[in-house]
């Protein structure tokens, strides 16, 4: 049976979970070997991603792309961040801030596969949707 | 309307207007190919879902997987690509419906595609339900009036039954199907005509038909053509059974036509291949069944609780060099309350409709028959069976005794009568007196050649110096002794008109 990239990120995560600095050193190079012999080196790529995601999940990290049409204050993140804690249960949170004036305003939030949309451009297309009707 | 009161009502409407964050569900395309997408993300998204790609172009849910669904995409696919974002919209595919959908043509979204202006609708019916159960439905008691002689005499359709139509290319399978919408006229039916993959040159052409006889005026035709992607093929049937649902909940009549459903298996297999599922028997997945199964299970006949509403589908199959035996036509043969098969011997033989009699069966109709229609019919079949039977045998000799020789005279006599013009349906009280005329031999003296012209003659006679007994037919429905003599004296003043 072919091995979905989602598994090999479990399976490295699981043989490195709790360990020293030296051992994981160890089993990453094995991991690459066991990765190299069943000649689906190409799926790496993937599995870093897939690894980063069960890493997070695990570990109660948070990883949230927030737009903005300026750069965010530092109470600004500190809110976000408050907020995101409640609503995903998680400990930490790293925001990673981006920039589009598009949006004119508010803040847009991406956080795995959901996105909070408080976007002033969002707001402004329904207001024309609801004009319309 | 004042101004003031248009500004109250804006300042009202922004007043209420809620900025509210909104939470979306997003997915990534991973691949896309042939009207199929694989998407990851979109963790709790619902099978058959509704998915919006980027640049209004809808999609649907069709494969859940662990960490990416297939998604089957309705519309124009060449403009998305891999890395875009698909928004879930929490609803199930569905598609308008209302009153103002009746005389257009549709797209399987409920689009209007010919031309004459958007259908603004605000009724939603999803396209895939459950059939009515059985504590809703009744048995099949009222008549389809096909107006085809051939078939309202012996193979008779009720209202809420399903007849399939089976046949090679080319030997009239769409040309019954018409002919029977355009005789619903006056009869209080809704007609849906679904093209699955046909030419647009054949829609334009039946549309331009039903048109010219005044069929349109009842009429809704659902297009997915043979260019529009095959996921417009698969949703075609079911958009138009769902359109045909919201009529019946409101207790009327439909008829629906599915032309045809093997293109629609088709369209299935493609999908299917494409998102890997596993093919089976020539190549088609191993929901085939189910896919005929449980959209003609939805046409049903409801009882006087539930509305009495009624579906009536004529399922549409095109066989290959007429073989019945091959996996999508014995399917819904099985399905079926019926079929009627027509062949191409039969039709480049002159007889039309190219129905063949002896294997064309329908299961429950004769419940729903016209007691004078049951009267002339029964006669009917068993005359065209000995027919069949003698007419191969009668070709080694001529030595044939007087009963024998007779019942061959008689066979062709009806073979004749029985063959109809296209766009030419005829009332059940003209085809209750032309069939009574001929079961009681009144035909036997006149040349078989004839037959045809004889008949035209006797319809016109019919219609102009005989009224009052086919308003009698129609209106009692069965043929007293009263109505057999006054029909009798009718046949025989025209036969001494003739001479």
């Amino acid at each position: 049976m072919r091995i979905t990239a989602t598994q090999y990120a479990k399976s490295l995560y699981e043989v490195t979970k709790e360990k020293s600095q030296s051992e994981i050193g160890v089993m990453a190079e094995n991991f690459v070997k066991v990765l190299a012999k069943n000649r689906q080196t190409k799926l790496a790529v993937k599995i870093i991603k897939k690894f980063g995601e069960i890493y997070n999940k695990e570990n109660g990290i948070a990883e949230v792309e927030a737009i903005s049409s300026r750069k965010l204050e530092a109470d600004q993140i500190q809110q976000i961040e408050k907020f995101i804690q409640g609503k995903y249960k998680v400990s930490e949170v790293i925001i990673d801030n981006k920039i589009d004036e598009k949006i004119k305003g508010g803040i847009i939030l991406k956080i795995g596969d959901e996105i909070l949309n408080g976007s002033v451009e969002r707001q402004l297309r329904e207001l024309k949707k609801c004009l319309k009707k | 309307m004042s101004k003031d009161y248009i500004i109250e009502q804006l300042k009202k409407q922004i007043e209420n207007f809620e900025t509210k964050m909104q939470t979306e569900k997003v997915g990534t395309v991973l691949e896309v190919g042939d009207g199929v997408a694989k998407i990851s993300g979109l963790s709790d998204v619902m099978a058959s879902e509704m998915l919006e790609f980027p640049n209004g172009v809808y999609g649907v849910a069709l494969n859940l997987e662990e960490g990416q669904i297939g998604a089957m995409i309705l519309g124009e696919f060449s403009g998305i690509k891999e890395g875009d974002q698909v928004k879930s919209t929490g609803k199930i595919l569905s598609i308008p419906v209302g009153e103002n959908m009746i005389g257009r043509v549709i797209n399987p979204l409920g689009q209007a595609i010919d031309g004459k202006g958007e259908i603004a609708s605000d009724k939603f019916y999803p396209i895939e339900k459950i059939a009515p159960g059985v504590i809703t439905r009744q048995s099949v008691n009222q008549p389809v009036q096909t107006g085809i002689k051939a078939i309202d005499a012996m193979i008779p359709v009720g209202r809420g039954q399903r007849e399939l139509i089976i046949g090679d290319r080319q030997t009239g399978k769409t040309a019954i199907a018409i002919d029977v919408i355009i005789n619903q006229k006056g009869q209080d039916m809704i007609c849906i005509y679904v093209a699955i993959g046909q030419k647009e040159s054949k829609i334009a052409r039946i549309v331009a038909e039903l048109e010219k006889k005044g069929a349109m005026e009842y009429t809704i035709i659902v297009l997915a053509g043979a260019s529009d992607p095959a996921t417009f093929s698969f949703i075609a049937p079911y958009s138009g059974c769902a359109l045909g649902e919201y009529f019946m909940d409101k207790g009327k009549d439909v008829l629906i036509i599915y032309d045809d459903l093997s293109k629609h298996a088709w369209s299935y297999r493609q999908i299917s291949l494409i998102l890997k599922r596993p093919p089976g028997r020539e190549a088609y997945p191993g929901d085939v069944f189910y896919l005929h199964s449980r959209l003609l299970e939805r046409s049903a006949k409801l009882n006087k609780d539930f509305g009495g509403g009624s579906i009536t589908a004529l399922p549409i199959i095109e066989t290959q060099a007429g073989d019945v035996s091959a996996y999508i036509p014995t399917n819904v043969i099985s399905i079926t309350d019926g079929q009627i098969y027509l062949e191409s011997d039969l039709f480049y033989k002159g007889i039309r409709p190219a129905l063949n009699v002896g294997l064309s069966v329908s299961r429950v109709g004769s419940a729903a028959q016209t007691k004078a229609m049951k009267k002339v019919a029964g006669k009917l079949r068993l005359d065209l069976a000995q027919f069949r039977e003698l007419e191969a045998f009668a070709q080694f000799g001529s030595d044939l005794d007087e009963n024998t020789r007779r019942q061959i005279e008689r066979g062709k006599r009806t073979v004749e009568i029985l063959k109809q013009d296209q766009y030419a349906p005829m009332l059940m009280e003209n085809q209750v007196a032309i069939l009574y005329a001929l079961t009681n031999g009144f035909l036997d003296d006149v040349e078989v050649s004839k037959i045809k012209a004889w008949e035209a003659d006797f319809q016109r006679y019919l219609d102009s110096s005989a009224k009052e007994v086919l308003t009698l037919i129609a209106d009692k429905k069965e043929l007293t002794e009263e109505i057999v003599a006054k029909l009798e004296k009718v046949i025989k003043d025209y036969k001494i008109l003739l001479n």
